[in-house]
């Protein structure tokens, strides 16, 4: 009798990382209900749980929320629009929505991810007005392009796909409509670091190869060779998620270094702690007084093990080496 | 004669013989020759199998050679026969009792009661049973060692800890914790020694752990946990259950010290009321926050060694005696003493800085130094920091901190330590430990770290 193995190995690694999208949505919409940041999407895409999450968490939510957000604001604002944005490995994020409401939407926003994450995306956005409402009102004629693993308007587009296959990714987002020759900027956050470094390093090249003015923001883990980070890599094995590309995530330096060698120009790159002191300190004092916190070194932990990383392709001298902290 | 009535008087044969042989088993019963009563039941019972009365003798006269197993099946197959039989409910509970199965026991007894109100040895029996079941309940709840063996008997504390047992537990404690002052004296005698533990955070198996490289807590064992003992950890409840026991078993031996998360607004955050609420109720929780305003707050050592929680004070000048005299019944302050006791962390460099936690403040060797002497001590040891290494000694020795909660959140890869004091010459020794597996349950108020895995 042949027996079929339901879920092979690599699916089961795939469901895992998977699964780090429900992670991200519920500690992002356990913080702003708490008043870290405002939200008003992320209620549609994931229910409230019972469970609060731990201040520390929170706190380094509000750090890689404003990290990212800051950084992609500059970006916005030194291109003046003029731009396309890519965020690999989006998730259920909000940022169309946040851009739309602010009035600072680039050209066309593309979002990739599994194609199971993108169909339940696509899901929320058909069946919620207040989410479907903002997408139509950019969008040219009165119909979308929507089948089961992508949705596709005149500025936001989303699609199914495995960023481990390039030249699918490439045949998609070309069916799009990207523009190469525009201005581009790629945002990965917690992305790369489950792929190996030959895939990432893959996918790396093929941005410089293709976009000749782009940046890169890189947000994932650092540091982890010390007992803090070993933990998270044991804690997280037992839930069959495997960093496969955490050998890059070793420090500031590796993380720099693989940008380096596939065809960046310059990149910068800051641990979570320094990032945080960083950003507006008022409302850093204001998020730091909604919640108290009862042991500064779990916090501590939590953000010298993350960074972000920037770096920058800039064939059209946009001073975008500029864009940072 | 019919079939049937020969039959009939077959049958009516058999049950005289077996009858007979029924006198011949209680005579040997009475004898105490238990091997042949339980002989010649049997031989009765081949002839009658379906008599309720021979299997109630026939186990009665197991239990008298202590073949409990055998006593239980007898019981139940008379009540199988004969469920109005009351002496098989008797015959039943015994059995139950002597195999240590009281809460079934409990339940037979119960049934004579019902059926016979004015039955005064039943009542008697089971208000018996009823005082063992709870005694058991208690033992079980605050001895470590079984439990450890499996994740099963670890749950069984959640069903053996009846709200009852719990409400008698906690009432208890708040007695012997009102009759103490706000600063407990103790003297250690040359030939004694005492362990100091910190933080414990509802980390419940490394709390066993810790009972199992420095033994249970004796008269001749004592120990001083420092506060902390809920929030955080899967098992709040578990850990403050078990030292609350042992605080009623050796209310002179094991002492225990108010830490700033015994205190609602640190429940609330940090898992402690979740777990109680979801647990038990709120009224649980209600209790054991009135029972927390009343844990002392430091405690001092041969009039050598001061103990606490947090830390020194905001204030030069604060003596043994303002800390004697402080009101604890009460959620603390924002500030004042009684706020530091619980909160201040030692610094560094001399002098006091405002306090990175927000509440109380930072102080340094140079305030220690002023203290001590003041107060005639040689040091202090506190908690309320995680340490790498479980320990650490700054202030050239007269400010040290333990941590006792090993792998803080699953996350923080510290070990945990424990300190021994002898009498004879109050010398800090430091014993350290790591963490060991616990089930993989996450606390209840909120997603553990484990689950939690940082930020993905």
């Amino acid at each position: 009798m042949a027996s079929r193995q339901f879920l092979s190995c690599s699916d089961t690694a795939d469901e895992a990382v998977r699964a780090t999208c429900d992670d991200a949505s519920t500690c992002k919409r356990f913080a702003t209900s708490k008043g870290y940041w405002p939200d008003h999407y992320v209620q549609y895409f994931v229910r409230q749980i019972g469970e609060r999450k731990a201040p520390e968490i929170n706190r380094g939510y509000y750090g890689r929320v404003k990290g990212m957000n800051l950084l992609l604001d500059s970006f916005l604002k030194k291109t003046q629009c003029n731009c396309q944005v890519v965020n690999l490995g989006a998730g259920l994020d909000t940022t169309f929505w946040r851009l739309k409401d602010e009035n600072v939407m680039p050209k066309k926003l593309f979002e990739v991810d599994f194609p199971m994450i993108v169909a339940r995306k696509i899901h929320h956005i058909k069946t919620k007005p207040p989410l479907s409402k903002p997408l139509i009102e950019t969008h040219s004629t009165d119909s979308l392009l929507l089948d089961g693993h992508s949705l596709d308007s005149d500025r936001y587009c989303i699609i199914g796909a495995d960023l481990r296959d390039i030249s699918v990714l490439e045949d998609k987002l070309k069916k799009f409509q990207i523009n190469p020759e525009l201005p581009t900027l790629f945002l990965s956050e917690c992305v790369l670091v489950y792929m190996s470094p030959e895939q990432s390093s893959r996918l790396l090249h093929w941005i410089t190869e293709t976009f000749p003015t782009a940046m890169f923001i890189n947000y994932e883990q650092v540091n982890m060779n010390d007992r803090f980070g070993q933990i998270m890599i044991e804690n997280l094995q037992r839930r069959q998620c495997n960093l496969a590309g955490v050998d890059l995530c070793q420090s500031l330096d590796s993380q720099r270094e693989r940008f380096l060698s596939s065809g960046w120009e310059s990149v910068k790159a800051l641990d979570m702690m320094t990032v945080y002191s960083m950003l507006p300190q008022e409302d850093v004092a204001r998020i730091e007084r909604l919640e108290f916190l009862d042991e500064r070194e779990l916090l501590q932990q939590l953000l010298q093990h993350y960074c972000i990383c920037w770096a920058v392709k800039d064939r059209l001298s946009l001073d975008l080496s500029q864009i940072g902290f | 004669m019919t079939d049937y009535g020969s039959e009939k008087m077959a049958e009516e044969e058999r049950n005289s013989s077996a009858e007979k042989l029924k006198e011949k088993a209680n005579n040997h019963f009475k004898d105490k020759d238990y091997e042949n009563a339980i002989k010649y039941y049997s031989e009765a019972l081949e002839l009658n199998p379906s008599n309720a009365i021979y299997y109630s003798n026939r186990s009665l006269a197991y239990l008298r050679t202590e073949c409990y197993g055998y006593a239980l099946a007898d019981a139940t197959r008379a009540l199988e026969l004969d469920k109005n039989y009351i002496k098989g409910y008797y015959r039943r509970a015994t059995s139950n009792m002597a195999l240590g199965k009281f809460k079934a026991a409990l339940k037979d007894y119960e049934t004579v009661v019902r059926v016979r109100p004015n039955d005064k040895d039943a009542k008697m029996k089971y208000q018996e049973c009823n005082k063992i079941v709870k005694q058991k309940a208690f033992e079980r709840a605050i001895a470590g060692d079984e439990l450890k063996r499996s994740v099963v008997d670890s749950l069984d504390i959640e069903n053996m800890s009846s709200a009852m047992v719990m409400v008698e537990i906690l009432v208890q404690v708040k007695e012997v914790l009102t009759k103490l002052p706000s600063l407990v004296e103790i003297t250690l005698q040359e030939t004694e020694k005492l362990t100091i533990c910190g933080d414990t955070h509802g980390q419940y198996y490394d709390l066993l752990n810790i009972f199992e490289l420095n033994s249970l807590p004796s008269p001749t064992n004592p120990y001083l946990f420092n506060g902390d003992f809920v929030d955080r950890g899967s098992f709040s409840v578990e850990v403050i259950l078990t030292l609350f026991g042992f605080k009623l078993l050796y209310p002179e031996h094991f002492h225990l010290l108010r830490g700033n998360h015994e205190t609602d607004n640190m429940n609330q955050m940090y898992g402690f009321e979740g777990e109680v609420k979801a647990k038990y109720s709120s009224q649980m929780f209600q209790l054991f926050s009135e029972v927390f305003q009343w844990l002392p707050l430091a405690q001092c050592i041969n009039n050598k060694v001061l103990v606490m929680h947090g830390g020194l004070f905001s204030e030069d000048g604060v003596t043994l005696d303002d800390i004697r005299k402080i009101d604890r019944n009460r959620q603390p302050p924002d500030s004042g003493p009684m706020c530091d006791l619980l909160w201040s962390d030692p610094q560094s460099q001399n002098g006091r800085s405002v306090s990175k936690r927000g509440v109380s403040c930072q102080f340094g060797p140079d305030v220690t130094e002023r203290f001590l002497e003041q107060n005639k001590l040689q040091y202090i040891v506190r908690s309320h920091e995680v340490k790498a290494e479980g320990y650490e000694v700054t202030h050239s020795g007269k400010c040290i901190t333990v941590f006792s909660a090993p792998n803080y959140c699953d996350q923080m890869g510290n070990k945990g330590a424990y300190i021994h004091l002898r009498g004879s010459d109050l010398k800090p020794e430091f014993h350290q430990f790591t963490a060991v597996p616990h089930p993989n349950v996450k606390p209840m108020a909120y997603a553990n770290s484990l689950m939690q895995l940082g930020m993905m």
